[in-house]
């Protein structure tokens, strides 16, 4: 019985553990948006994360519309890891406006569609100390 | 290069991102979920484009004689689009009763707790006619609603909830661009991702959902739409209106009682 509970609660602590992760890097997406905010950008609930090996990048199609203005914030939990995302249309093509990743924990990627439709978001980690990095990405619009 | 085993042509270790990427070649690392976007990113842009009569739009929404659990869920959808449409009227009343409705309908479903707040903000907002706010509200409330469903392991009932939203925001879509056609209005049906998105959701329902009736008419509908919005560049006004009258008879069949 002792063990069955030591292994329930090793779990718990490990699920927890990732959850606020996830959640520490959804935090730092927020927070580097918080300045857009103020600019009139309304900021999405949903949001999306998990975790990355270094160098293996993950694709998120997401639709866009001509007309509106994008910002995507990328965070982590991870201070020295180095992360990216950027955006290509759905011929392939780089369709983003600018772009900065020189922040600690933070990375940002802002999209004026010229057509409305499906867009691919490339998350990358391209540095970290960690064999897994958590991520997590969020978006705003105006 | 050990990233283009993984990604083709995709690398950005090296500094700048590629120019292009082959989209044919992507990952299986594809994140499988797609954010709905909200009623609002599409009836942002309609603003920009000229003055849509949003009061012709709102329509009460009526919570008696609830059905089952899928309906309720796609009701619960259509409830949270309708009050971003009446946020774009400016119906500080009619907001309020959406307030409610979402909150009922929560109830039925079991969910209710975790929009409590978010009702009650969504009240407080529209007596102060605070319309960001409200438009922040709903977008929450459809996310906690959806995630309260998935900690009770009812994940596929909120995809239920998406779709909901999605089939009201694209009839008011089409009412709109329907009314006053301009091809700039109709391009934002071209919505390929979300159809696939939720064709896919639908096609892998459990089996107990898959046979409500209300789904099993939405899941035939689909692929018709997915056909309609599908060129790029624009939807004619013929299509808009077939598309509109897809909608409008997907939302009243929701809206309707079992």
């Amino acid at each position: 019985m002792k063990t069955i509970v030591s292994f329930v609660l090793a779990v718990s602590i490990f699920l927890c553990t990732a959850h606020a992760t996830v959640d520490d890097a959804l935090s730092f997406a927020l927070q580097a948006a918080q300045p857009y905010v103020k600019e009139g950008f309304t900021v999405r609930e949903d949001y999306w994360g998990g975790d990355l090996p270094v160098k293996q990048p993950k694709a998120i199609v997401q639709q866009l519309f001509k007309g509106n203005e994008y910002w995507f914030w990328m965070g982590t939990d991870v201070a020295s890891a180095k992360i990216s995302v950027h955006v290509y249309d759905a011929e392939g093509h780089l369709a983003e406006a600018e772009y900065w990743r020189n922040k600690p924990h933070m990375a940002a990627v802002r999209v004026v569609p010229k057509v409305s439709g499906s867009y691919y978001l490339i998350v990358e980690i391209e540095k970290s100390p960690l064999e897994r990095t958590h991520w997590s990405l969020a978006y705003g619009f105006r | 290069m050990v990233c283009a085993a993984f990604l083709g042509p995709v690398c950005f270790a090296q500094g700048e991102p590629p120019r292009s990427i082959d989209v044919g070649s992507l990952p299986a690392t594809v994140v499988d979920e797609v954010v709905v976007p909200v009623p609002t990113e599409v009836f942002g842009v309609l603003d920009k484009l000229g003055s849509p009569n949003w009061h012709d739009v709102l329509r009460p929404v009526k919570t008696e004689n609830l059905g089952k659990r899928p309906q309720v869920a796609l009701l619960l959808g259509v409830t949270i689009a309708e009050g971003f449409i009446a946020v774009e009227a400016q119906e500080a009343e009619e907001v309020k009763k959406i307030g409610r409705q979402v909150l009922t309908l929560s109830k039925a479903i079991g969910v209710q707790k975790s929009v409590i707040s978010r009702t009650s903000s969504i009240i407080e907002a529209a007596d102060k006619k605070d319309w960001q706010t409200i438009r922040l509200e709903l977008d929450g409330a459809s996310k906690d609603v959806k995630q309260a469903m998935i900690e009770l392991e009812d994940a596929q009932l909120a995809q239920l909830v998406s779709l909901g939203g999605w089939l009201r925001g694209t009839e008011a879509l089409t009412q709109v661009v329907g009314k006053n056609y301009n091809k700039d209005g109709a391009e934002l049906l071209h919505q390929p991702a979300i159809l696939e998105y939720f064709q896919r959701k639908l096609d892998t329902l459990n089996p107990r959902l898959k046979e409500n009736t209300l789904v099993k008419k939405i899941a035939r509908r689909l692929p018709e739409l997915h056909t309609l919005i599908e060129p790029a560049g624009g939807v004619s006004p013929q299509k808009v209106e077939k598309i509109h009258s897809i909608t409008a008879e997907l939302v009243k069949a929701i809206s309707s009682q079992d």
